[in-house]
């Protein structure tokens, strides 16, 4: 399904990278998790990934500044943004900053995938 | 008695002393004022009867007849001026002087009428000579007496007057200090209690009430001491209320998280359930487990800091208070963009406090810090103890504005803000009175630019504070 495709999710919680790990590797996609925003930007910048899942509030860097960087440098990569607290006002900051989707916490898996699926496949 | 009252006993009193020594000095007034003219009476008498003794004497000595008609008249216009000021002389030297005076005059006028009728005039010589002697020297004696009388009354009322002022005076100075000195000592219980209210701790005056103007003023400052901490227990109350609804926004994130994990792990659980090993299920099922107390851990702490007051002085640690108070802020760390770094010592002795009131302290000392900053800011938390030291030290430090030097006095005042409307002014307040219950100190460092530091002391618990 998703073979080949390379995901990175960033959240300092860690159970949520475990699950999207645990959820999205059978598939074919390639995970890779991180805890802090910064080491995550490294990486980045070492290697192309597709699409990057990022929590909205992190400790070290802020979601909407890791998704500025990532639509500077490289544009092609999808971001879907997440939040544990949904409001209209960090939406539509998510979408002014150009994410390509916005989820709020608790994530539906299921729903995750298939937008994950669309993104990539188009 | 009431204060007028006892002013008006004061004055009363006063005039009551001077209308004393004004009748006292009337009184001996008069009194001199008889003898006077008692002494000017008896010198006309002794002058009259000096001339008497010269007729009397030019009579015997060279037979002139109308000398005796001289002594005569003497004779009667003393003896009508005797009459006339009876009253006078009475007053002045008492009866019996003057039946005693008027004794020797008519003996010594008998003696006179005897000559014209004797024979010879030689033969009465001694007798009137006696009797003329006899009266000039009562004459002169009492007049004499009288005089030293005079003096010694005027002496006598010159040293009543020095006593009546001495002692008038020393009445008005006790008087005057007994009163003052219990009205200065109630105006300073009074003015303590308002300096006490006005820092924020609605004392009320304990010592007995009198029954006086000051006792009402006592009753009334103590009502509205009473009114004062009702009113600001509301007002706690509902700046409380405000803090949570901040802080239940912050809370409902937290609560997010792990609400997420548990939900992302069912999630994961029921669809690849074939898949999973066992001991990932059992991981699983744990980090459920353990997400499901992070949730309840968060509840109870927001529980604890919306429980009203209550005095819940218990032994703890006040690492773990300051780590759970820490958890209600969390969230506002991350909206502000702040970064916050703790340095809690270990091993630090426990402490006899009421957990909720502390944490409340914490709580509201980091959101006045995070308040104070701008994103990038560093908040830091410190606790420091010494062995043998009776204090803990507690150090909640920000990175922000600071605080101007001339506010810095009245930070702990009650209603004092620097946030304008934003603020009640009561926060800070609250902070200081939790840590004056607990015994300890709170003080405050501050420079602009570079940021604000609260110190707290908490005492260490020892065996003897059960």
């Amino acid at each position: 399904m998703g073979s080949g495709y390379r995901i990175m999710a960033i959240d300092d919680e860690n159970i949520v990278g475990k699950m999207i790990k645990a959820n999205f590797e059978p598939d074919g996609y390639i995970v890779e998790v991180f805890l802090n925003a910064k080491p995550a930007l490294e990486r980045l910048n070492e290697e192309k990934f597709d699409l990057v899942i990022t929590d909205l509030k992190m400790k070290d860097i802020d979601g909407m500044e890791v998704l500025q960087t990532i639509k500077k440098e490289s544009p092609e990569t999808k971001v879907i943004m997440v939040t544990a607290f949904a409001s209209m006002d960090t939406s539509i900051k998510a979408f002014r900053g150009k994410a390509d989707d916005f989820f709020a916490k608790p994530i539906k898996i299921a729903d995750l995938k298939a937008c994950v699926k669309k993104l990539l496949d188009k | 008695m009431k204060v007028v009252h006892k002013i008006i006993i004061g004055n009363a009193l006063a005039i009551i002393s001077i209308a004393l020594v004004a009748v006292f000095s009337y009184h001996e007034f008069n009194l001199i004022q008889d003898k006077l003219h008692f002494v000017e009476i008896a010198d006309t008498f002794n002058a009259s009867l000096l001339k008497m003794r010269l007729s009397e004497k030019n009579y015997f000595l060279y037979g002139d007849k109308s000398a005796v008609l001289r002594i005569k008249n003497e004779l009667v216009k003393n003896g009508e001026m005797i009459q006339s000021l009876k009253f006078n002389i009475i007053k002045s030297v008492g009866r019996q002087e003057f039946d005693k005076l008027l004794g020797f005059f008519n003996n010594y006028k008998n003696e006179i009428l005897k000559i014209e009728t004797a024979g010879s005039p030689k033969s009465m010589e001694a007798d009137v000579r006696d009797a003329g002697h006899a009266l000039k020297r009562f004459s002169e004696n009492i007049t004499r007496l009288e005089r030293k009388k005079v003096n010694k009354i005027i002496s006598a009322s010159r040293k009543t007057l020095l006593y009546f002022f001495c002692i008038i005076i020393f009445t008005a100075i006790a008087a005057t200090y007994l009163f003052f000195s219990k009205l200065f000592r109630s105006l300073r219980k009074i003015e303590k209690t308002a300096k006490a209210i006005s820092k924020g701790s609605f004392e009320k005056i304990n010592e007995k009430i009198s029954n006086d103007e000051f006792g009402s003023v006592m009753l009334a400052v103590n009502s509205m001491s009473e009114e004062l901490q009702n009113r600001e227990d509301q007002l706690v109350q509902s700046k409380k209320l405000a803090s949570l609804g901040i802080l239940t926004a912050g809370v409902a994130h937290e609560l997010g998280n792990p609400l997420n994990n548990i939900s992302m792990i069912a999630q994961t659980y029921l669809t690849l359930y074939d898949k999973l090993p066992d001991e990932d299920r059992l991981d699983y099922v744990n980090t459920v487990l353990s997400e499901a107390e992070r949730i309840k851990d968060i509840v109870q702490d927001l529980l604890d800091f919306s429980k009203p007051k209550g005095k819940d002085f218990n032994i703890a640690s006040l690492n773990s208070v300051i780590r759970n108070s820490h958890r209600l802020v969390n969230n506002m760390l991350h909206v502000s963009g702040i970064k916050s770094e703790f340095d809690l010592q270990k091993d630090l002795p426990p402490v006899f406090i009421d957990k909720n009131k502390i944490q409340e302290v914490i709580v509201n000392l980091e959101t006045n810090a995070i308040q104070a900053m701008s994103p990038g800011g560093m908040l830091f938390v410190k606790t420091r103890y010494k062995e043998n030291d009776k204090y803990i030290t507690i150090e909640v430090k920000d990175t922000g504005k600071g605080i101007e030097t001339e506010y810095l006095n009245n930070i702990f005042d009650p209603f004092f803000s620097t946030k304008g409307t934003e603020g009640t002014g009561l926060g800070l307040s609250i902070v200081y009175g939790i840590i004056e219950k607990h015994k300890g100190k709170i003080n405050v460092k501050s420079e602009i630019g570079v940021g604000t530091t609260f110190i707290i002391e908490l005492p260490v618990y020892t065996l003897k504070e059960d």
